[in-house]
């Protein structure tokens, strides 16, 4: 499989990464006095209502908010940075729809004050493709109809992904114990599993097909 | 075949509701809900919640500009309660502020007067009390009561099935937008547009003109957004009505499982009777079904129950009473299988319990009993292409029955601690919605000038495939790449009047409708281009493979040229079809009929492994042979058949829907209601497509796939029950499921406590 079989050409993603990093950017880059002093009145008026800035390097791109301190990970996520393939069901740690990279380790973005994962790296479903290419775990969910409603498939990809990090050929076991913290209500846990240990594959083969 | 959408979940770029970019100046939506199960609103005191910061409006029922009504079925369900309330989560409120957060904040600053009324829980305490949905309804075959005379056995018994939680892992959620002209838009995660757009008509006074919906996917819905998706819509469009702003709405996962219904508990009665050969002669049954507060769909769904009394199984003398129970819990609802499966598990019951009586094995009375060609449901109908007994055997050839009993066998007798317990469970479930005209649809077909093609119909995409069957549909009429078929939002104003995506049945529909389109404009595009090429034969042309064949051979007319020019000659490149399912009627007032189009058919195998010291167990081992018909696409059809077996063996062992004795759920989160994770999935599933099964009746000769093997679960229940047999042969199996560990732990040891209800209570 290459690009050309994929059907979306045009990548949200980008765009919104495109929009998110000028914008914010813009804070800091922008020269010129005027721009400058109405930056730090506006920064002045936040910090007056209880925000706080926060530094966030999400998909390699850095982040510079000011935000509530109470605003999750999974919030500033979905809300502020638009990078919505992130989930939140549960909003309660019991689900694994908003599972996340944070320095290459799987948490829920959900049980996470945004504030705590300042100047660490987070990866979202957004930051797994290169370029328009597939990342190969995206690949085997593909392949292998690892999905159904697609609701819960960016979490399940995610928690793949940390579990191939820390190994590359895992046990069926340990597959199990690192993604069942993951529902699936429409139970395409058959193919999910077939997924994940087809992504083994490719990655040991060091493949990308 | 891939499933096309596919591509775009991994990428985590599918948008749904509540991933879309909310619209400037939207509000956010609370409710506020009833904390008691039954009783009178005295007062309601607005003013501190109105003052509570960032609240615009609180919206409740006399600021409702039409009727206060969104009842489908029955009209006795109001959208916001203003004198009554008849469940906890009852919606009585709808605050509206500048973000979600000031919204609930304000919601709980709500202060009410209530009076309290006894509440009713159990179905059969409601039916005493005569609180009922609709009347009793009884389907009937032969004369049970002169075959009670025949029968050598006679056994009579009581099945439970308990609620389900359908945990779409989307929750309710809805958005919507004034328009011009008085008119409003909503965005819904519906399975049913034309609900909530004849809802909203309806409560805000305008016409449905005047209301679009639309759809794009939904993340899951189960049945769980056919008729309960409808309030949370109409609220947010009365929202964004009197604001004059949008509005959106998104309930959080425990208002979602507070606030909604789950599928129907039924307690049954059942009374079987057999020969001593294993001929099932008779069969008498009572379902009380507990509706909860409203009617919602529960007729219907009981009407399935009846309609699914004898599963797979011929029985000549039937009589099957439904009575749907009022009850002081959230409405229930639609939930894959609609009723079937509740019925279902009775005759299986009943099965287990008169093999348990004759010394047998439940599977030599299933296997007796089997359907054949030609005989009669007790609804009149008979079955035709009668797969019963081909599945039943195949499986038993795939599975090598007698060895793999003799295996278990063996197991059982080596271990003393770990006991395997096994059932077979086959399935025969009725294609067509129930009511008549609910069998139809529309399809509306654009080819442009560029050759893409754009496709709408009603069908409602959640993960069961059918946007990719329906491309496949048109890409396969047209001859053309899949890549250059889209299909469109669901939406009322390209598709009108249209039935919901349930009974399993989207597919077929819209697929017909959608076949018949494509035909018409292919039959334009080909009389266009005969007359262009002089030809009289219109047979001697063909498109394959974006090319137009004329005698076989190629011609310089690809797809796109072929469009061009069937534009250029102002020939019309849309359709609009429709489908209507012919051959079927049903007559309610004898309740007889041909209601199905078709029924589908399967058998599983269910292996079970039981720790007899803890009570935990593990399906291992499920194999299945199932009636696909042709299918469109195995791929897709076999990870729907995967997933509704694991939904349904979650309903019959860990999914537990509790609620305390003030009518208050407990189970509201997922720490307490367990559903299936990767470690219940069982260790095999392996899912065989029946050979050489055909089906006019079905798009391209498939047949519908959503629901039927959510019933191959039931199999679990006895699976376990047989394993719990193994270790302790004298346990009395009560045949209420769920059958979650705890209670196989104390079906095993404690005689004492299981003459107790199983009740957990928890102060909120
Ligand atoms: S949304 Fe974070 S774990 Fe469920
Ligand atoms: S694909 Fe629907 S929840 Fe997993």
């Amino acid at each position: 499989m290459n690009d050309k079989s994929s059907p979306r050409k045009f990548s949200r993603r980008k765009f919104v990464q495109g929009v998110s990093t000028t914008i914010i950017g813009s804070y800091v880059l922008t020269p010129g006095v005027s721009k400058i002093s109405e930056k730090l009145e506006a920064e002045t008026k936040e910090i007056a209502s209880g925000k706080k800035p926060l530094n966030l390097i999400v998909n390699k791109v850095r982040y510079e908010l000011m935000i509530s301190p109470e605003t999750t990970l999974a919030e500033v996520l979905r809300n502020e940075l638009k990078l919505t393939g992130t989930k939140l069901i549960c909003n309660h740690g019991e689900c694994g729809g908003c599972t996340v990279l944070l320095n290459g380790e799987a948490i829920y973005s959900c049980q996470m004050l945004a504030l705590d994962a300042g100047e660490k790296e987070v990866t979202t479903i957004e930051g797994l493709l290169t370029g328009e290419e597939l990342h190969p775990i995206q690949k085997a969910f593909v392949e292998h109809d690892g999905l159904q409603c697609g609701y819960c498939t960016p979490g399940q990809i995610i928690a793949a992904q940390a579990i191939l990090l820390k190994n590359s050929q895992p046990s069926k076991e340990e597959i199990l114990t690192g993604m069942s913290g993951n529902l699936c209500r429409c139970a395409a846990y058959p193919n999910i599993l077939k997924s994940v240990l087809a992504a083994a594959g490719y990655l040991t083969e060091g493949t990308n097909r | 075949m891939k499933n096309y959408d596919s591509y775009q979940h991994v990428r985590g770029e599918s948008l749904f509701l509540d991933d879309l970019t909310s619209p400037e100046g939207v509000l956010h939506a609370a409710i506020f809900s009833s904390p008691i199960a039954h009783g009178l609103i005295k007062t309601i005191d607005f003013h501190e919640a109105l003052n509570s910061s960032g609240v615009i409006a609180i919206l409740s029922a006399k600021d409702i500009p039409g009727e206060n009504q969104i009842g489908g079925i029955i009209p006795d369900e109001v959208l916001l309660a203003s004198e009554k309330v008849d469940y906890i989560g009852q919606p009585i409120a709808l605050v509206i502020a500048d973000s979600y957060l000031n919204a609930k904040k304000a919601s709980n600053k709500i202060k009410i007067n209530l009076e309290k009324l006894p509440p009713i829980f159990d179905p059969r305490e409601a039916f005493r009390n005569n609180s009922l949905i609709i009347p009793s309804r009884t389907f009937e075959i032969g004369d049970v009561e002169r075959a009670w005379k025949s029968c050598d056995l006679i056994i009579e018994g009581t099945a439970d099935s308990g609620g389900q939680e359908h945990l779409y892992l989307e929750t309710q959620a809805a958005l919507a937008y004034p328009q011009e002209g008085n008119k409003i838009k909503i965005i819904s995660s519906t399975q049913s547009p034309t609900a909530v757009q004849r809802t909203t008509a309806r409560i805000l006074a305008i016409k449905m003109n005047q209301v679009e919906v639309d759809v794009t996917r939904l993340g899951g819905g189960f049945g769980g957004k056919e008729d309960q998706a409808t309030a949370w819509a109409v609220m947010a469009a009365l929202g964004a009505y009197k604001m004059k702003a949008p509005v959106k709405l998104v309930l959080k996962r425990n208002d979602d499982m507070r606030m909604t219904g789950k599928r129907h508990p039924y307690s049954s009665d059942f009374k079987i009777g057999l020969t001593n050969d294993l001929k099932i002669l008779a069969y008498e049954v009572t379902f009380y079904q507990n509706a909860g507060a409203a009617a919602d769909l529960s007729p219907a769904i009981l009407e399935r129950t009846l309609f699914h009394t004898t599963n797979s199984y011929f029985i000549p003398n039937v009589k099957a009473t439904g009575i749907s129970c009022k009850t002081n819990l959230p409405p229930n609802t639609a939930f894959r299988g609609f009723g079937g499966p509740q019925a279902m598990f009775v005759i299986e019951s009943a099965i287990f319990k008169a093999a348990e009586k004759l010394g047998v094995d439940p599977f030599e009375i299933q296997e007796k009993n089997l359907l054949n060609e030609g005989d009669e449901f007790p609804f009149g109908q008979r079955a035709e292409n009668c797969n019963a007994r081909k599945t039943w055997n195949e499986l038993k050839r795939k599975i090598n029955f007698e060895k793999t009993k003799v295996n278990i066998r063996n197991f059982n007798q080596e271990n003393n601690l770990i006991k395997k317990g096994f059932a077979l469970m086959p399935i025969c479930f009725g294609i067509s919605f129930t009511n008549t005209l609910m069998n139809q649809a529309n399809a509306l077909v654009h080819i442009y000038t560029d050759g893409s093609v754009g496709i709408s119909t009603a069908a409602v995409e959640m993960g069961q495939g059918v946007n990719h069957k329906l491309r496949q549909v048109a890409a396969e009429l047209f001859s053309i790449d899949l890549e250059k078929v889209s299909i469109e939002s669901t939406n009322t104003t390209r598709s009108a009047n249209t039935s919901p995506t349930a009974a399993s049945s989207a597919a077929d529909l819209n697929g017909k409708a959608l076949e018949n389109a494509c035909r018409i404009i292919l039959d334009r595009i080909i009389t266009n281009i005969a007359r262009e090429l002089k030809v009289d034969d219109l047979k001697r042309l063909l498109i394959k493979k974006n090319i137009l064949l004329l005698d076989n051979k190629p011609t310089e007319f690809t797809w796109e040229k072929l469009i061009q020019k069937t534009y250029t000659d102002r020939v019309s490149l849309s359709a609009q079809a429709y489908y209507a399912t012919p051959g079927i009627y049903f007559n309610r007032n004898i309740n007889k009929g041909k209601a199905f189009a078709y029924h589908v058919y399967g058998t599983a195998f269910i292996e079970t492994a039981l720790d007899c010291l803890r009570g935990i167990y593990k399906i291992t081992d499920v194999k299945i042979v199932h009636d696909f018909g042709k299918s469109l696409n195995p791929v897709i059809d076999k990870g729907q058949a995967e997933g509704a077996l694991i939904q349904g063996l979650g309903w019959m062992t860990i999914e537990e829907v509790i609620y305390d004795e003030r009518g208050k759920l407990i189970t509201d989160t997922l720490s307490t209601y367990k559903v299936p994770d990767l470690h219940f999935t069982p260790d095999k599933v392996e899912i065989n497509f029946l050979e050489d099964s055909e089906n006019p009746m079905g798009i391209f000769n498939s047949k519908a796939i959503g629901e039927p093997p959510l019933m191959y679960g039931i199999g679990g229940y006895f699976a376990i029950a047989n394993a719990i047999k193994a270790f302790k042969q004298d346990t009395n199996i009560d045949c209420k499921a769920p059958m979650t560990p705890e209670k196989v732990l104390i079906s095993l040891y404690s005689e004492s406590i299981k003459q107790k209800p199983l009740k957990i209570t928890k102060e909120s």
